[in-house]
């Protein structure tokens, strides 16, 4: 009992400093588009038997850049297998998503996931430094798309069922349902990166693991990704991403067992993106005949790492739970529970190229037996 | 180009070989239900009187051993059912174990007593009597017949008291008939 009393007020401070973690998925490339994503315990779980979750979540993901970064980026022209550098120039990028997840026990111990996620997606940049507009300055050209993105269907197996503890090991594989020609203001075709879908197949393997640190009260959770995506058929390839996240849930007060406090830090490091491209650069004062044609460095078709793609990110995100079914007694409100995190930037290396911002995420949870186990 | 491929290679032989080796690790770690037709594995736990209680001094008799927590709606939904029919059946061969997972002393001392049961509530402090029983979630009911064998295994909150009666009268209907062709 005495060790409780001293213990509770470092849980609570542990709860209130870890509240809530997202983790960042991130499809980084030429022109930034970043998806904020958080773990949510109930996306992550196997659900028992016959119990199917149903998770809506929305998220707000601004990109700018960060101070003592010009956003001067290579231009990928997918659709002619270029690769030009220092041809675009960053301004923006504000990616809002709705996921879609339906997250279903076939046992047990044995889950399905389904995530589908709806985005919107508005991108502006200043596209041909050195080659159009006054001095070689560019064009700014807006874009805004929004559809369907990559859906992703995961298998998830507990395998360590206790009371107190859980392990659960997913596959995923990502299915290039979103859209890869959506074009700019311009009339062309946007870059790889910013298109909503991926274009080709990408494998996710994950580990989840929670631990009731205080029974019903504390409990800590880790949850690490590893997502590796093929080259599509414009010849672009994102890179290999990783994602560790590491949070805690609390439940504050006793008497109000429906508010669950929530924080987790979340580190992602993105590999550069590549394409089969060949070698250009922007003309500069020096060339000549500035402002001007692209000056061809390398004109053989060869997968290249893309500059200015590959990110690191680091950030803590608070939040908090509320259990409607605890809260308000109402068949509307049973096994339903609603949620709010934000995702604070804490250390960020976007390699010259837009950087993710303060993110929101809210969402709306909903279980329903579908069948008795 | 190869030398990406050689990496992807190598990232993914590494995923696949840290998901094998955890697996593999946590996996005698997990708790396992028992098979019905098997018999329960003894366990020796504490009553809130303090006094030491196991499954084996119950043998003759059928025994619901019942997984709950205060905390969890559908357990306490249950009780009042294992209360009723407890009082029904105690002199016919019947009890009911409650065993409370994690949670303080005085926290189920209030409850019961707020509630009024009489049957023996046991605390399973460390958990270990769950994970023997293969439970991950609460309520989980588990019926042991006279023999010490497990006749049924329920996981959620559908105890009524009818569903007991009908339960107990099964397991005890061979042993009754026996019984009788004896005499």
């Amino acid at each position: 009992m005495k060790m409780k009393r001293s213990t509770l007020p470092f849980a609570i401070g542990l709860i209130a400093a870890l509240c809530v973690w997202p983790v960042v998925r991130t499809a980084e490339a030429a022109c930034g588009s970043v998806t904020c994503f958080v773990v949510i315990g109930s996306q992550q779980q196997v659900p028992q038997a016959g119990l199917l979750t149903f998770n809506t979540i929305y998220n707000y993901t601004p990109m700018r850049l960060l101070d003592g970064t010009n956003g001067v980026i290579p231009a990928i022209d997918q659709a002619n297998r270029r690769l030009i550098l220092d041809h675009h120039q960053e301004v923006r990028t504000i990616t809002q998503t709705v996921n879609f997840d339906l997250n279903y026990g076939i046992t047990d111990r044995l889950g399905i996931q389904v995530t589908i996620p709806y985005l919107w997606r508005t991108h502006k940049h200043i596209d041909g430094l050195g080659e159009e507009g006054e001095n070689g300055a560019g064009e700014l050209v807006p874009f805004r798309d929004n559809g369907i993105g990559d859906m992703t269907i995961t298998a998830k197996y507990n395998v360590l069922p206790t009371l107190r503890s859980m392990i659960v090991a997913g596959f995923g594989v990502q299915v290039p349902t979103g859209s890869t020609s959506a074009r700019d203001a311009a009339g062309e075709l946007m870059e790889s990166p910013t298109q909503l879908g991926r274009g080709n197949v990408g494998l996710i393997g994950s580990v989840y693991q929670t631990y009731e640190l205080i029974p019903h009260r504390l409990n800590q959770f880790f949850y690490g990704s590893y997502r590796h995506t093929f080259r599509n058929n414009d010849g672009y390839q994102f890179g290999d991403e990783y994602n560790l996240n590491l949070g805690a849930n609390g439940i504050p007060l006793e008497r109000a067992p429906w508010l669950i406090l929530t924080g987790q830090f979340s580190w992602r490091y993105l590999v550069h993106d590549n394409i089969s491209a060949s070698l250009e650069r922007s003309r500069v004062p020096s060339d000549g005949g500035f402002p001007g044609e692209t000056i061809l460095l390398d004109p053989a078709i060869l997968d290249r790492r893309v500059p200015n793609t590959g990110s690191t990110y680091f950030a803590f995100s608070p939040g908090f739970q509320v259990s409607l079914d605890g809260l308000i007694d109402s068949p509307l409100t049973r096994m339903t529970s609603v949620y709010f995190y934000s995702q604070i930037p804490i250390m960020r290396d976007s390699n010259n190229n837009l950087a993710q911002g303060i993110s929101y995420i809210f969402g709306v949870t909903r279980s329903f037996q579908l069948l008795k186990s | 180009m190869k030398r990406t491929y050689n990496k992807t290679m190598l990232g993914l032989f590494a995923l696949s070989f840290t998901c094998v080796l955890t697996s593999s690790l946590v996996w005698g770690m997990g708790s396992r239900v028992p098979a019905v037709g098997t018999t329960a594995e003894d366990f020796r736990l504490v009553d809130l009187d303090g006094k030491s209680q196991s499954l084996s001094q119950y043998r003759g008799k059928v025994v619901l051993v019942n997984f709950w927590a205060t905390w969890c709606k559908p357990c306490t939904t249950e009780m009042p059912a294992m209360q009723a029919t407890y009082d029904k059946l105690r002199e016919n061969g019947f009890v009911v174990l409650a065993v409370n997972e994690l949670e303080d002393d005085a926290k189920v001392r209030e409850h019961i007593k707020q509630h009024g049961h009489t049957f023996p509530v046991l605390m399973d402090r460390d958990n270990k009597v769950a994970n023997q029983f293969g439970v991950f979630g609460l309520p989980v009911s588990v019926f042991i017949d006279e023999k010490g064998v497990v006749r049924e295994y329920i996981k959620g909150g559908l105890l009524t008291e009818q569903v007991i009666l009908d339960t107990v009268a099964r397991i005890q209907k061979p042993e009754m008939m026996k019984a009788a062709s004896l005499q």
